[in-house]
């Protein structure tokens, strides 16, 4: 046997494991978008594209899509913000930051829907702990001036929170190892020529780290546009549908309102996009010549 | 979203008490009749009846069921596997399973406006509906159960939205004073929607103490006071026409919203507010009032600052006179289980030992004669607001519609929500609704 | 970066920005360790406060007492052991086969295995209940733990890969030399050099498991519901039983937090070398 044919063998399990629960899956969500199925009265009918006529033309459909947006570049953007700076924070300290950077850890471990829960119950109106505490320290005028999960205006943005808290350290934690990696004579050498710490970070650490900034980019990204748990244990989608994102929207059609081939339809469209955006932004971003895989 | 929901055609208008006391008898022989505990025929299936079934409850209702579940055990050798989940998770939970047509339990509990959802994927129980059952069963229980001309659930027990208020507060000498002082009147429970919005301004101190609360993550508050207001049917009339943009739902939104909006009565955050928020709230010590299913009284905690000094009182009245809308639940089988025949058993005995659900801690039930047996007797002081208001000339079930859920999560929730802004623009809101529910009805 | 001139000043200032960033990342999860030795009614008292007004353990009796607790600990177990033996046991010759003889086929496959990556699992959720019904596994933990491989897997051969390409080709080369086969090669050469990564990789298949919600709330129902479902269940219309469920979370977590402690230089190690290699 070849070494070809016997790398291929070897591959052969896991790709047929995955052909059965993912593409399998993929391929029966689209026979199914393809029909009007009421299954509580049994009844199937062929509709063509029609469920997508109906679910592009949904204003919910297109709501929940924009919001689906905004949180995953509001939650991508924190999180490289804060990560880059605890990142440079820790790269600054070296060695001796070794103990937080263990402590910074393990909001990573913790189970999303422990995040959530834990979120809500300190944001919740009323009982929040955070609305007390700022208003303890006077920089709310009192503890429920904002209704972090009850204003629609604001609620997709609280409902990050936890998202943000729990993976920020991913990003840390990568960026830092990117930092070390960098050569130490190339910052000397920028320092030479007297670069200052923003000309530094803006024209030769963040440069060096494109390769590593893509990949968490894009990793954190297609995660944010998936969320389910943390918001739907928050909030479950409200108030007025204003955290509804695809994920949940997707969940309520199926589940709770019975429609599979609308909810079918809406899965597709939602796939095909993140997987469109996510081949272009790793065309665009990544180094070229760094794809060894 | 609502825990205890309601049924279907009006709660009986006769009085619920008088009624309850004519059938006492009646009641006592239909229970021997129906098969009473009867512990000859159930136990002879014993020999291969041990086993288990697996019973779906909604969290809070699962107390309702465990005696009933135990004394079951005990007399066939069936061991009753109680599965409690959240209300809108047991929802999500009937809708995959019985969707899928394979199921992971043998009974359900029900709330009444998910039957007609799905009344297609269940057993037919018309056996059990003998004439003596359906004697001592509330005319709108029995129709409730009844959808396209088959009984797919029996009722295990009903409920309603009630007036809790602080008797330390409005018992008060001083309190009563300065109330009659400003407004002309003693300071009692409130009855009707001026005494309520009086007495909530006048017991809300700053942050310390509110009126009351005001729930917009839930509808079915809401439509108790569409009742109250008149209303010939809550969102659509018995005909099927949407009918939430009426003059009657109108006034039932702005009542209910100005208490947010104008009169600033209710603590904050009003939007997300459930029935878990506003009942520890009340428990808390936060809000004078709370209108509420009646099951919570029983339910105030030991090491609640307010345990001890809680009243219950029928639900407010509106222009139409006191009004609920009842929250009754039902079991049900599923079509595609596996147990079918100890599953029928087991509902069987439910409705004969309806009365131990009243010594839950949710002390509820739905037969006349169980109610008979416990009013009056002390721990039991909320079944006189409970059936005062359930017999309530306003008194309206929630309409028959598949689509009930879809409309109470797309279309009112969001709308109540949205009213629970300063100068929301009521009329506005409730047009809109009725575009969105027409389309999910038509 | 380090080293050339930082003023002594400067280096205080870092430390206290270390010390206020840290400090407020961990105090939601100190507040819910506080919260879950509160009294219930504590819990929930308004306004709330940061220390429990009398330490008490009834959130964790209550919590433990729950019909089906206990049970659920156990299918999270069994669960994720069978998700991560899924991972390991399909995703090692996988990688093997992908970096050790480049092809066409191995890249193509890689790039599927990232593809997978992407698609939501509230999307294939539906159509895996379906076939979780089929094959008689549903509200299993077999069922449960199938469809936790499907997150499981494609993230264990990215890191597979990582590691397998960090060992040098000469050394199987010498192995083959010396007259084993290509599986003996892999199995007593390789392997053992690797180890190390494919521990990485079980603990983060076993995380991945231990801590999902989707997929738990689609198959399972009753015999096969894990952990966080029931913790998720806690909020039910009747009452806030947040004590219990804070007690609950933290029970939960303990596991995750003693692996964390332990093997801290791994997961990082795991955590950033599919990215930075990436």
């Amino acid at each position: 046997m070849s070494d070809r044919r016997f790398a291929l063998l070897l591959m052969v399990p896991a790709a047929l494991f995955l052909s059965a629960f993912v593409a399998w899956p993929v391929v029966k969500l689209g026979w199914d978008s393809l029909f009007d199925t009421q299954p509580l009265a049994g009844t199937s009918e062929f509709v063509g594209l029609g469920n997508f006529a109906d679910v592009l033309g949904s204003a919910d459909f297109r709501a929940a899509a924009l919001r689906t947006v905004v949180y995953t570049v509001f939650v991508v953007t924190c999180e490289f913000v804060l990560g880059l700076a605890t990142a440079l924070l820790f790269n600054a300290l070296g060695q001796r930051s070794r103990v937080f950077r263990t402590i910074f850890l393990y909001p990573l471990m913790i189970a999303p829907v422990v995040a959530g829960l834990l979120w809500r119950f300190l944001l919740i109106d009323n009982f929040g702990i955070v609305g007390q505490l700022l208003s303890q320290v006077r920089v709310l005028s009192d503890s429920n001036a904002i209704g972090w999960l009850s204003d629609p205006d604001i609620v997709l943005f609280s409902v990050a929170i936890p998202d943000i808290w729990l993976t920020t350290s991913f990003m840390t934690l990568v960026l830092f190892a990117g930092l070390q990696n960098i050569p130490g004579d190339v910052l000397e050498a920028a320092r030479l020529d007297g670069a200052g710490a923003r000309t530094m970070l803006v024209r030769v650490i963040l440069p060096m780290l494109r390769p590593v900034i893509a990949v968490a980019l894009i990793v954190r990204g297609v995660d944010a546009a998936r969320a389910f748990d943390v918001i739907l244990i928050q909030t479950g989608g409200g108030p007025q549908s204003a955290s509804q994102t695809l994920s949940l929207l997707i969940y309520q059609t199926m589940v709770r309102f019975g429609e599979p081939g609308r909810a079918a339809a809406m899965s597709i469209v939602y796939l095909v996009v993140l997987f469109v955006v996510a081949v272009v932004a790793t065309r665009t971003i990544w180094s070229p010549g760094g794809e060894q895989r | 979203m609502n825990p205890q929901s309601p049924a279907t055609p009006g709660w009986s208008r006769r009085s619920f008490l008088q009624l309850a006391g004519l059938t006492g008898a009646t009641a006592a022989l239909a229970s021997c009749a129906a098969g009473g505990p009867a512990p000859a025929s159930t136990g002879g299936a014993g020999t291969g009846a041990s086993g288990s079934i697996s019973v779906l409850v909604e969290a809070g209702g699962k107390a309702e069921l465990e005696k009933v579940a135990a004394l079951f055990t005990q007399q066939t050798g069936t061991k009753v596997d109680l599965v409690e989940l959240p209300y809108d998770g047991l929802f999500n939970r009937l809708q995959t399973e019985l969707s899928a047509g394979s199921v992971s339990f043998d009974v359900a509990a029900l709330d009444a406006v998910w039957l007609p959802t799905f009344a297609g994927a269940l057993a037919p129980l018309d056996a059990l509906f003998t004439d003596a059952v359906k004697g001592d069963l509330f005319d709108s229980l029995v129709s409730g159960a009844q959808i396209n001309g088959a009984y797919v659930g029996m009722p295990v027990w009903t409920n309603a939205e009630i007036l809790f208020y602080r008797k330390d507060l409005f018992e008060d000498a001083k309190e009563k004073a300065a109330f009659e002082k400003k407004y002309g009147y003693p300071l009692a429970p409130p009855t009707t929607w001026q005494q309520f919005q009086d007495a909530a301004v006048f017991f809300t101190r700053g942050t310390a103490l509110y009126g009351t609360d005001v729930k917009g993550a839930v509808e079915t508050e809401w439509l108790a006071h569409v009742g109250q207001a008149g209303a010939k049917g809550l969102v659509l009339d018995p005909s099927g026409k949407v009918i939430i943009d009426s003059p009657e739902h109108l006034k039932a939104l702005t009542f209910y919203s100005n208490l947010n909006n104008t009169l600033k009565v209710a603590p904050p955050g009003a939007a997300q507010v459930d029935w878990g928020g506003a009942q520890n709230l009340f428990n808390q010590g936060k809000t004078a009032m709370m209108r509420f299913w009646a099951h919570a009284f029983p339910l105030i905690p030991t090491d609640s600052p307010i345990h001890g000094k809680v009243g219950a009182a029928p639900m407010i009245g509106g222009a139409a006179g006191v009004g609920g809308v009842p929250g009754p639940w039902y079991l049900s089988v599923p079509k595609s289980g596996g147990k079918a025949e100890q599953a029928t058993k087991f509902v069987q005995f439910a409705y004969d030992n309806n009365a131990l659900s009243i010594k839950s801690s949710l002390g509820l039930a739905a037969r006349k004669s169980a109610f008979a047996e416990y009013a009056g007797k002390p721990g039991y002081e909320h079944f006189a607001a409970l059936t005062a208001t359930l017999d309530g000339p306003a008194t309206k079930a929630r309409p028959t519609t598949p689509k009930w859920q879809q409309i109470v999560d797309t279309a009112l929730v969001p709308m109540l929500q949205k009213s629970l802004v300063p100068g929301a623009d009521y009329a506005q809101l409730l047009s809109a609704a009725k575009g969105q529910i027409e389309s999910l009805v038509s | 970066m380090r080293g050339v001139g930082q003023k002594r000043s400067t280096v205080a200032a870092l430390w206290v920005a270390l010390v206020v960033v840290v400090a407020l990342f961990g105090f939601p999860f100190v507040y819910l360790v506080l919260t879950s030795f509160k009294t219930p009614s504590d819990a929930i008292a308004i306004p709330p406060a940061v220390l429990p007004r009398a330490w008490s353990l009834q959130n964790y009796t209550a919590a433990l007492q729950a019909p089906g607790v206990v049970a659920s600990f156990v299918n999270s177990l069994s669960t994720a052991l069978i998700s991560t033996a899924l991972s390991i046991g399909l995703g090692v010759p996988a990688a093997y086969g992908i970096t050790r003889f480049a092809s066409r086929a191995g890249r193509v496959f890689m790039s599927a295995t990232l593809v997978t990556r992407m698609v939501p699992p509230v999307a294939i959720g539906i159509p895996i209940v379906a076939m979780a019904n089929a094959l008689g596994l549903r509200d299993t933990p077999t069922g449960l733990g199938l469809a936790h491989a499907t997150i499981s897997l494609p993230l264990s051969i990215w890191l597979l890969c990582s590691f397998f390409e960090s060992v040098p080709g000469e050394l199987e080369e010498a192995a083959r030399v010396d007259g084993c086969g290509r599986l003996r090669a892999l199995w007593s050469v390789i392997m053992p050099v690797v180890s190390g990564g494919v521990a990485v990789t079980a603990i983060f298949a076993f995380l991945a498991s231990w801590n999902e919600f989707l997929f738990a709330l689609l198959l399972t129902a009753t015999r096969g519901q894990t952990t966080p479902i029931v913790i998720a269940n806690f909020q039910t219309q009747f009452g806030l039983q947040w004590g219990p469920m804070t007690a609950l979370a933290c029970l939960y977590s303990v596991p995750v937090v003693v692996l964390t402690l332990f093997l801290q230089r791994r997961i990082v190690a795991g955590l950033t070398l599919g990215a930075v290699k990436g």
